[in-house]
């Protein structure tokens, strides 16, 4: 075991010198001050084709200091060790002040920051196993027994197991007089399948693609994963992807499966619904918002059954903590009620420009190296009734049920998006028939949830964690989390992706 | 400041390879120094003066034909943390499994040294701070909302190895990049927009005049764009519109495990003729306007390396472990190492032609002018289908003359097909970068029925 809580220094230490960067910058003339701490250690295990090809135990630590002088933002970061930081904390304050400085006379309006970050106190994920404590004798073979089952066909041409743990430490103390501690532990991993048959090349993934699936918690939630019980169905399906006819173009109803809509949710939710793209701030990459500052209250985001609510409180969510990095505590709220937009996601700042009373949590950086922008939280599709199996059932013949993301394209407004799933299932008597590859469907946005008639129950629900959320520039990348259970959506036009690939 | 000289650097990651207990060590040291100010039409909105070090330890025991393997690595320089990140790199590579398909670590070579560039490494705020008050007074007399990134980086990397391998090298980028766009949620599908950037290698070539007033004119002349519906084109691709789709050729089309895979477009094409004849791609670390390091994760040297030499591909791009599966010449294309994604051609140069910009408009025609693709991704690898949308300017080209603005559209292309439709390359080849990530060297394309498949607003 590779143990990160073994050397940490005193807590007391690290908030010391948090609030002694604060008080250096006030002493100095900012007019606000936050410093923060952080402190990262990551176990990454990966097994392909049989052989472990990454072992890796990355650990990061530094002070970042944020200053507002004059309407203008400074920040600036160093690493450590903590004598090190100590060390920089005085300089790392002059040059924050120093650049915002600079900086203050090109704002045509000055930097407002909405409400007060004072809040004290201790934070941490809920953990039944810390992962940093089971073996890695026992972490390994978990991943090896799941590798073993993945292979035994000759069609399979790479097999892959891993698994990602991480501890984030972080203090925090702002000029408001907040002081905050947080523990915040995730854990996750995947397998993954890619057969090549008939001159055809797939891939099949579990629990989900990409770099699979995480919650917050401990190692209780690989375990929960049963990776190596889901192998055998995951090479099966990879196999008998290459032998598949492409999925059909034309306008047919879809079913979309809990894995796909929490993509879904991710780019056509969870980002028009950022304040700073709302406001414009985001447009120098990656684009701004359709919706306007004005349309909470007023805006038909989708049809009656679409409800989505925005919690950084949720059990498992992977930005589920105590406060966010301006130091405003987390909390739940509707983002979309039956169908109507009703708030956007903010954070101190452009809620200030928005002229807002208090943001709503969601600011964040990535690690200490990097200043907070408003990132999306864990934003959930509210369960409607009924099961996978009766949503199925009551569907007619020719839709198309799909799941599990293979790649994603979304407009720089968040409108026209086309998303293609790793598998999908044409339906026949209420059940699934057919297997169909590339499953290709387009739409847009605000079109696409208003055609939403149902949303299978509390029974189907369950949250997916997306681990890598690239945003800002220099682009950062943060995790959220987003509930869904799987939803019907009427005359969903599918794209023929290339009739040579049949 | 953070940049560690060659010397102080092999002595930190001497101290680590002496105190290994490892068959084979290998140390590797990332120095990053970055400055940037990021701002939107009412002034900067994020800014840092930052410093970071990463140094990796990959250890690895010998067993068998094999060997056991694991990396760790530390945010911080000091003695202890260095240290403890050989311990907990130990630690997991004595239970590690043993790879048999490892090959140990190759020993001394020659690389030709970079250093960072001063200037850029001292570029101040206030500096940056003039360009951005210049692009946003550009913007507000044109009406327009301004945003975008002034950004300094310099950074270092060394590697040392227990077999003898010892190189150190380092590199500067600069950068200012102008995204304008009429104001409100509609901005860039029933506005005017368009973006400009000059990433170069010293901060002294940064075109900060022609990128403020290449976004603005563009983004007036984009105004008002008309409804158009999709249907295959002929385009005209600006270069920032290349990068976007060949970017996608560096891991999966060129790399080794594609290739090996068979979701390669080069599995079973080596030697055949996959594109256009005007299409000639390298990886050239050494290109003027790259400048990248000239050695690889595992600190093999590497040049420049031609991938398709007029329309031909040669085979895969490697690294040490992949050329020994493969049976081929290592390349020098690893990432840091282990990894399982495999070896990337990561400065991509694809060759500049004869037409100037007014020769490849007259042969396009009728068609579209397309300055930049926005948010692609691979749908299938093989054939690289691509989608993504249009972005900041698209325009009408009739007869050769460019003319209104077009609503911006999504495609879904193959890009092996679309290099085979290469009707024209332009005689002027840029630095340019995309979303999704990389920077490439590419000059403008003219591409034979380009298939859009929908519009932004439906």
């Amino acid at each position: 075991m590779v143990n990160p809580t073994v050397k940490t220094n005193p807590a007391h230490s690290m908030e010391a010198l948090a609030r002694s960067a604060v008080d250096e910058a006030m002493s100095r003339g900012a007019d606000a001050a936050d410093a923060r701490i952080v402190r990262c250690a990551e176990e990454r295990l990966v097994i392909q084709n049989g052989a472990l090809k990454e072992s890796d135990a990355p650990e990061d630590f530094g002070i970042a200091v944020r200053v507002f002088k004059d309407g203008a933002i400074g920040f600036a970061a160093a690493p450590g060790p903590y004598p090190a930081m100590q060390n920089a904390v005085s300089g790392l304050v002059r040059r924050c002040l120093a650049s915002a400085r600079d900086l203050a006379p090109l704002r045509r309006v000055p930097v407002r920051l909405a409400g007060r970050a004072d809040a004290c106190g201790e934070y941490a994920t809920p953990v039944e196993e810390d992962p940093f404590t089971v073996s890695l004798e026992e972490k390994l073979d978990l991943l090896m027994r799941a590798s073993e089952r993945l292979g035994g066909r000759r069609e399979i041409v790479s097999r892959l197991a891993g698994m990602s743990l991480r501890r984030e430490e972080q203090w925090m103390a702002t000029s408001d007089g907040g002081s905050t501690h947080q523990v915040l532990v995730r854990s996750g991993g995947r397998i993954e399948a890619i057969a090549r048959a008939r001159g055809v090349v797939e891939r099949r993934s579990y629990p989900n693609a990409l770099e699979g699936d995480f919650r917050s918690g401990g190692f209780e939630v690989v375990r929960a994963l049963d990776l190596e019980g889901n192998a055998e169905r995951v090479r099966d399906e990879a196999i008998a992807l290459c032998h598949a006819d492409v999925c059909p173009p034309g306008q047919r109803t879809l079913i979309l499966g809990g894995g796909q809509l929490a993509l879904q949710i991710h780019e056509s939710v969870g980002h028009p619904t950022e304040l700073d793209r709302v406001l414009g701030e985001e447009r120098d990459l990656a684009g701004g918002s359709f919706a306007a500052a004005t349309d909470p209250g007023s805006l038909e985001y989708g049809s009656e059954c679409v409800s989505f609510v925005a919690d950084s409180t949720v059990a498992g969510g992977l930005d589920t903590r105590g406060w966010d990095d301006d130091g405003v505590p987390s909390g739940r709220f509707d983002l979309v009620r039956d169908g109507r937009l009703r708030a956007f996601q903010s954070g101190r700042v452009s809620a200030g420009r928005a002229g807002a009373e208090s943001s709503r949590s969601v600011s964040r950086a990535e690690g200490w190296y990097a200043p907070p922008i408003d990132r999306i939280t864990n934003v959930s599709l509210a369960p409607g009734h009924g099961s996978l199996d009766e949503l199925l059932a009551d569907t007619e013949d020719g839709a198309i049920l799909a799941d599990t993301i293979k790649t994603w394209s979304i407009d720089q407004e968040r409108r026209n998006f086309q998303f293609t799933c790793e598998v999908g299932w044409e339906i026949r008597g209420g059940r699934r028939s057919r297997l169909l590859r590339l499953p290709t469907y387009q739409g847009s946005t605000l079109d696409f949830w208003k055609r939403c008639d149902r949303v299978a129950g509390p029974e189907e629900w369950r949250l997916w964690g997306v681990v890598n959320c690239g945003k800002g520039n220099p682009m950062q990348i943060a995790e959220m989390s987003h509930g869904a259970a799987p939803a019907r959506f009427r005359g969903v036009q599918f794209v023929d992706v290339g009739s040579k690939l049949s | 400041m953070a940049l560690l000289e060659e010397d102080h650097a092999f002595e930190i990651a001497d101290a680590v390879l002496a105190a290994s207990e490892a068959d084979e060590t290998e140390v590797a040291i990332h120095c990053v120094e970055d400055r940037f100010v990021r701002f939107g039409h009412e002034g900067p909105t994020q800014s840092a003066d930052r410093e970071r070090y990463d140094l990796a330890v990959r250890v690895r025991f010998r067993d068998g034909g094999g060997f056991r393997e694991a990396k760790a690595s530390s945010g911080s320089l000091d003695e202890a943390s260095v240290l403890d990140a050989l311990g907990r790199a130990e630690i997991l590579a004595r239970v590690a499994s043993p790879d048999p398909g490892a090959v140990p670590l190759d020993g001394a070579v020659e690389v030709e040294g970079t250093a960072p560039s001063r200037p850029t490494q001292d570029h101040s705020f206030k500096e940056k701070a003039e360009w951005i008050e210049a692009a946003l007074r550009r913007c507000e007399s044109e009406g327009l909302h301004g945003g975008g990134l002034a950004r300094t980086t310099v950074a270092s990397r060394s590697l040392i190895n227990s077999a003898g391998r010892r190189v150190h090298g380092a590199t500067s980028r600069a950068e200012f990049a102008l995204t304008c766009a009429d104001g409100g949620a509609d901005a860039e599908t029933v506005g005017g927009s368009a973006s400009s950037a000059s990433v170069r290698c010293f901060v002294d070539q940064v075109d900060v005049e022609g990128v403020i007033e290449d976004a603005v004119t563009s983004a007036v002349r984009a105004r008002d764009p008309e409804d158009v519906e999709a249907s295959p084109m002929d385009v005209l691709l600006e270069p920032q519109a290349v990068a976007a789709l060949m970017t996608f050729t560096s891991g999966m089309g060129f790399g080794a495990r594609g290739f090996h895979e068979g979701s390669s477009f080069l599995t079973g094409r080596v030697g055949e003729r996959l594109f256009a004849e005007g299409i000639s791609i390298s990886d050239d670390p050494t290109h003027p306007d790259l400048r990248g390091l000239r050695f690889d994760g595992e600190g093999t040297p590497r040049g420049a390396h031609a991938l398709v030499s007029s329309g031909t591909a040669h085979g895969p791009v490697t690294d040490a472990s992949w050329a020994h599966q493969l049976g081929l010449p290592n390349t020098g294309h690893s990432q840091a190492q282990p990894s399982t994604d495999g070896p990337s051609a990561g400065h991509l140069v694809v060759a500049e032609g004869d037409l100037s910009r007014e020769e490849l408009l007259e042969r396009l025609g009728d068609g579209l002018l397309v300055r930049q693709l926005h948010y692609v991704n691979v749908v299938e690898p093989r054939e690289l289908v691509l989608t993504g949308m249009t972005r900041g300017g698209v325009f009408r080209v009739k007869d050769g003359v460019v003319g209104g603005a077009i609503g911006n559209l999504r495609f879904t292309q193959s890009l092996v097909e679309a290099l085979g439709a290469v009707d024209g390359v332009g005689d002027r080849a840029t630095r340019v970068g995309s979303l999704m990530g990389g920077e490439l060297v590419a000059p403008s394309l003219l591409i034979r029925g380009f298939q859009f498949t929908s519009k932004a607003r439906s």
